[in-house]
């Protein structure tokens, strides 16, 4: 499975087995690159995700028409 | 005082007033119903209930047999409402009356504890809380589906769990009332929404209340509706000893809104410090397995035959040299062994002058020949011979030879047969005379009878 289409989750417990792989001393040597690239990959992957999404807060509602709508939510300003 | 025989008035024994008064009162009060709360409440041996039942000045005791307790569908507690239906009796060795309930039922608050252990009962039946249907709660969700009252501080404190832990998180509020009559519909469709816009998680989420007040998340249609969820959800409804239906049945209960915030989304310092972590501990792995090895290579490297191979050479030229020896020598024997038994095999044959007697096999044979060529000839010349003097013997009887001589034959005129007595034929008869040169047509016109001589001479 292609490393970009893997789920966070997925990810991260594939990184777990990587590292657990590579504390087996009986790895050979090539296996071991190969898992090592792989697991850096995982690791930036992952980071990468964790600072995708947006970082917003939108209330979600119906517009007249029945369509789902979103706008920005701003709580403080709503209280006033 | 007065002599007790001089009263007019029966004189009672305790136990027949009791007694009587036992009959009087259970004839009176029969069948009554009573509302109260419970109070002193004592379950002896799970079997029968002992309590009083109360009002703001007064109170009366209650007793419920096991035979008419152990169909309740809820629990009679301290401070419940209820309602109670029975007959009022004594207990005669105490002389205290009390009402013997044979049905109870909850009142107000009570009958929605009762509506919601049925309801609970039936859904726990159904599997509806079953392990196996818990989906796994996304740890990094791109949309966080909310919905609960943006009016109300559970939004507040949820937001601020979730700007500790990650701030650029992406939230999505439905906003829905939650509490009154509509509020369960309400829910129901906001779960509807969430997953149409298409959210990764649902968080349903309420403060703290009474039953009446989280009634809203109790419902046998929300419980259908979270069931029914395909996106994983999360019930954060009222504080941590409240439960509500939907907490049973949604994917995973939080005891109260923050801890939803806390399980809805992972911490990020944390992820990204467990990320270089792990970066690290591989990197340091790799470098650690590059080490060991390296050293195994230096190792191996500084033996003698990498430093000097020619050795490990020499040793297989110096085996290789041996080696050819030995084999040109085996061979040089070989050849002779071969040798001698050839010539072995030669002198033999001149031994047994061979060629000498062949000669004189052939010439034998020759002799031989010669031989069987005179029997054969010696033995046809005197065949022939014979056969001459047996085909001369032949000629002379031979008829054709004979008629040569100058006999004749005579035949009859019509017969092929010939005659050979004057008998057979008649004068005037026609025969025919066959000599070599032809036939001669004739007619007997005399016969004579003479015999000729025995012993006339053959000429041949």
């Amino acid at each position: 499975m292609k490393i970009e289409k893997m789920s966070f989750e997925e990810s991260i417990t594939k990184l777990e087995e990587i590292v657990k792989e590579l504390e087996d001393e009986n790895i050979s040597l090539e296996e071991s690159m190969k898992k090592f690239e792989m697991g850096i990959k995982l690791s930036s992957n992952c980071l990468k995700r964790l600072n995708e999404a947006e970082g917003k807060i939108e209330e979600l509602t119906r517009s007249e028409d029945g369509k789902l709508v979103t706008r920005e939510l701003d709580l403080e300003k709503e209280n006033k | 005082m007065e002599d007790n025989k001089t009263l007019k008035s029966k004189i009672y024994t305790v136990s027949e007033l009791n007694l009587e008064i036992r009959k009087n009162l259970e004839s009176s009060y029969s069948d009554i119903w009573l509302e109260g709360e419970v109070s002193n409440f004592y379950f002896h041996d799970k079997k029968h209930m002992y309590f009083d039942l109360k009002d703001e000045n007064s109170k009366i005791r209650v007793v419920m047999f096991h035979s008419n307790n152990k169909n309740l569908l809820f629990n009679i507690k301290e401070g419940l409402h209820i309602l109670i239906n029975g007959y009022v009796s004594v207990y005669e060795k105490r002389g205290e009356y009390q009402i013997v309930a044979l049905d109870a039922r909850p009142v107000g608050k009570g009958s929605l504890i009762l509506a919601f252990e049925q309801l609970k009962e039936k859904l726990e039946k159904k599997g509806y809380f079953d392990r196996i249907h818990k989906k796994n709660i996304p740890i990094l969700p791109n949309k966080i589906g909310i919905a609960t009252s943006v009016g109300g501080a559970v939004i507040r404190d949820i937001i601020s769990v979730l700007e500790r832990r990650f701030k650029n998180f992406h939230l999505i509020i439905r906003d829905v009332n939650v509490q009154g009559i509509t509020s369960s519909d309400e829910i129901c469709k906001a779960i509807d929404d969430l997953c149409q816009y298409g959210v990764d998680v649902i968080i349903l989420a309420r403060g703290g209340g009474s039953l009446e007040d989280l009634w809203a998340f109790n419902t046998e249609k929300l419980a259908e509706k979270i069931f029914d969820c395909p996106v994983p959800l999360i019930s954060a409804v009222g504080h941590e000893t409240d439960y509500t239906i939907s907490d049973f049945v949604a994917d995973k209960r939080a005891a109260t809104p923050s801890v939803a915030g806390e399980v809805v989304i992972l911490n990020k310092t944390e992820a990204v410090e467990n990320l270089k972590e792990a970066s690290k501990k591989i990197k340091n792995l790799v470098k650690s397995k590059m080490a060991i090895l390296k050293k195994e290579f230096n190792f191996l490297t500084s033996r003698r035959i990498f430093i000097k191979p020619e050795t490990i050479l020499n040793k297989f030229n110096q085996a290789a040299g041996e080696l050819c020896i030995k084999l040109i020598g085996n061979m040089k024997r070989l050849i002779r062994a071969r040798g001698k038994i050839l010539s072995d095999y030669r002198q033999l044959i001149d031994e047994k002058n061979i060629f000498k007697r062949i000669y004189i096999y052939r010439m034998a044979i020759k002799n031989m020949d010669i031989r069987i060529i005179s029997d054969i000839k010696n033995y046809l010349t005197l065949k022939k011979s014979r056969l001459k003097l047996i085909l001369e013997n032949l000629q002379g009887k031979n008829p054709v030879a004979i008629l040569q001589r100058g006999f004749a034959i005579i035949y009859k005129e019509k017969e092929d047969k010939n005659i050979k007595s004057i008998d057979e034929v008649k004068i005037n008869q026609k025969v025919r005379i066959m000599l070599t040169d032809g036939i001669l047509n004739a007619k007997i016109f005399k016969k004579i009878y003479k015999k000729l001589e025995i012993g006339f001479k053959n000429e041949n």
